[in-house]
């Protein structure tokens, strides 16, 4: 039996519903959650902790049924969006409330604050109250508490979405250090592509209360199901190496393609490359134009959904979506095998480690 | 849309998940045309009637010579009432406040068999007439029902001054509730549950977290209580009586003195309590953010 197992959870809750979620981690995994919102991740988690009843199904951690059991008895900790800190308390008070039911000593309560505050890097921070703090601050404070005391399971509930994408981006590293440091396992749920490049080692995909796809990040989002692509699309993910630097940008042969990125890297340097679908150009013509890549391709499939089209265009040996308006659909008389060249800038090219 | 994730779309949902973000809302106000009748109506009805009520406090303030409110103050009976008012309006505040707070919990956080049931009937005295109220109490507590009972351990509750406590606790308890209940739901329940999983029970979580993250809320409730405690008159009169120097509190000196032609002690008592009203309602703007 798996560290973590999910049977066939059955609830609904309001407009949300699960409709028999399966799902199972390893000790030390770091699983994301990705899917539409609206389609029961938040749900899941606070069955999970123990929040919500479920009207079927069980929860196991560690082989043990802990289905039923009051959320204070599970030792699994969580981190929502809106980071949860306790207004009357200042920070250290927050993170030693997380420790008071497991330690009574005061100096050991305090040392291990000190430990996590500087893994987060909120030292400096720990005697201002929570309304004082940046929004990444807050986070840090919050995730430190979630961590102090070491929950057999850690639950992210968009953790980062309501920060800009540097600050998210440095939480990330420090996230990814705290998670190695205190060996937890994590479900994290997410609507950022990144967040799962960066930190899951599995991706499990909901759509309406259902699991789609369930694997390794790579497997899910290259040869993502047909309903997965239509309803929750990625991003385009392209694997390679640096060759050279051209100036300031880096370029990277991906797929039998020649791409520009604008992120830093080195020469000979595996990297992963995301281009999101809606930053990409499709044109009929090669133009001259501003934007850095030009790769010629094929048209290989069309599928329309509400008010959108998402295209895809053989180029190389990859497959690479565009999101464009049926309008431009029409215009551009796109159907499959129509030869088509996909246009975007060198700093729309991501590159991901 | 929900599949464009371009940082605008992003801002649009984050201002319709929250519409505080939108601050001032000057562009919802017609510009240039500010000169309208009607502008001018509503805010003419604005000034007159707050002017009127105003001057009707002004008038009670001004009515009596200083030493005339002294003397009416250093009265035997003013004195007896002002203490009786604070000491009935003291316990039943605690009362009220020591039931109303796991009742608003309750109806704020748990679902159960009832409960709408629980919130109407809580509602009712909103618009139910309090000597409707006072009458109810007084059948209930009397020789009819409960009364024997009472007085067989000892208690008597009509014409007391236990009645005045249990017809003050009676008047104030729905509203205390309702004050509660809002202030509870405006503490999310998350906050609860995150305390939950770092292994504290139920009854430690609201201890810890929820009565003092309410704290201001449970403050500025008790103020508005006890306001609403000191100034019941209704059903304190027909319940507790309402006898000179006995069931005697602040309003009762006021309707009594009233009928005797007494003005001064009229006036005086209708003073205190004005006075009492005031700096409750100072507190509540204060603590509430003048919320209700």
């Amino acid at each position: 039996m798996s560290f973590l197992e999910v049977r066939d959870i059955c609830l609904d809750v309001g407009s949300f519903e699960l409709k028999g979620i399966d799902l199972k981690a390893e000790k030390g995994d770091y699983v994301a959650l990705i899917g539409p919102s609206g389609s029961g991740k938040s749900l899941l988690l606070e069955t999970i902790i123990g929040f919500y009843g479920p009207r079927k199904g069980n929860v196991f951690l560690e082989g043990r049924d802990i289905t039923f059991f009051s959320p204070d008895k599970r030792q699994i900790s969580i981190v929502y969006q809106d980071n949860m800190l306790f207004p009357h308390m200042d920070i250290f008070e927050n993170i030693a409330y997380a420790l008071k039911k497991k330690l009574r000593d005061k100096k050991q309560i305090e040392m291990e604050v000190t430990q996590i505050a500087g893994v987060l890097g909120i030292k400096e921070l720990l005697h201002r109250k929570p309304d004082t703090l940046s929004g990444g601050e807050k986070q840090r404070a919050s995730l430190a508490r979630s961590l102090v005391a070491r929950p057999k399971l850690l639950l992210l509930d968009e953790p980062f979405s309501a920060l800009d994408a540097r600050t998210r981006e440095k939480l990330r590293e420090m996230l990814k250090k705290a998670i190695a440091d205190y060996s937890t396992t994590v479900l994290h749920v997410t609507h950022d592509f990144e967040d799962v490049w960066a930190l899951a080692n599995r991706v499990v995909v909901i759509r309406k209360g259902e699991v789609m796809q369930a694997g390794d990040p790579e497997s899910v989002f290259r040869r993502p199901s047909p309903d997965f692509v239509a309803e929750f699309l990625g991003t385009n993910v392209l694997k390679g190496t640096v060759k050279a630097l051209e100036g300031k940008l880096a370029v990277i042969e991906a797929d039998g393609l020649e791409i520009y990125s604008a992120d830093p890297a080195e020469p000979g340097e595996d990297v992963t490359v995301s281009i999101r679908p809606e930053e990409i150009i499709l044109a009929r013509e090669a133009v001259e134009s501003s934007a850095r890549n030009t790769l010629r391709g094929k048209v290989s499939g069309i599928f329309k959904k509400e008010h959108l089209v998402v295209v895809e265009v053989k180029t190389g040996t990859a497959e690479i979506k565009a999101v464009i308006t049926p309008t431009s659909c029409e215009m551009l008389g796109l159907e499959p095998g129509r030869e088509m060249y996909v246009v975007f800038k060198a700093s729309n090219a991501r590159i991901i480690r | 849309m929900r599949f464009l994730k371009s940082p605008d779309v992003l801002k649009s949902l984050e201002i319709l998940k929250h519409p505080e973000v939108i601050k001032s809302p000057d562009i919802l106000k017609p510009q240039g045309m500010s000169r309208s009748w009607f502008r001018n109506l509503t805010i003419g009805i604005a000034f007159f009637f707050t002017l009127l009520l105003f001057l009707s406090i002004g008038v009670l303030l001004f009515v009596l010579k200083p030493s005339e409110i002294l003397s009416a103050l250093l009265s035997e009976e003013m004195f007896y009432s002002m203490k009786l008012s604070m000491l009935t309006s003291f316990a039943s505040t605690f009362s009220v406040m020591c039931c109303s707070i796991p009742t608003a919990y309750a109806l704020s956080r748990f679902s159960f068999p009832g409960k709408s049931l629980i919130k109407a009937v809580l509602g009712l005295p909103m618009a139910f007439p309090e000597l409707v109220m006072g009458l109810a109490l007084l059948l209930l507590f009397g020789h009819g029902f409960l009364g024997p009972y009472l007085e067989a351990a000892g208690i008597k509750v009509t014409f007391t001054k236990l009645g005045i406590v249990v017809a003050q606790f009676f008047v104030a308890f729905p509203y205390a509730v309702r004050v509660i209940y809002s202030t509870f739901e405006d503490i999310n329940p998350r906050y609860e549950q995150v305390s939950r999983s770092f292994g504290y029970g139920e009854f430690e979580t609201f201890r810890h977290v929820t009565l003092p993250m309410a704290r201001s809320g449970l403050f500025a409730s008790s103020v508005i209580t006890f306001a609403r405690c000191i100034g019941a008159f209704g059903a304190v009169l027909v319940l507790a009586g309402g006898s000179y120097m006995h069931t005697e509190v602040l309003p009762v000196t006021l309707y009594l003195n009233i009928s005797y032609g007494n003005l001064e002690m009229a006036v005086t008592s209708g003073i205190l309590l004005m006075g009492i009203a005031f700096l409750a309602i100072l507190s509540f703007e204060r603590f509430e953010g003048g919320r209700l």
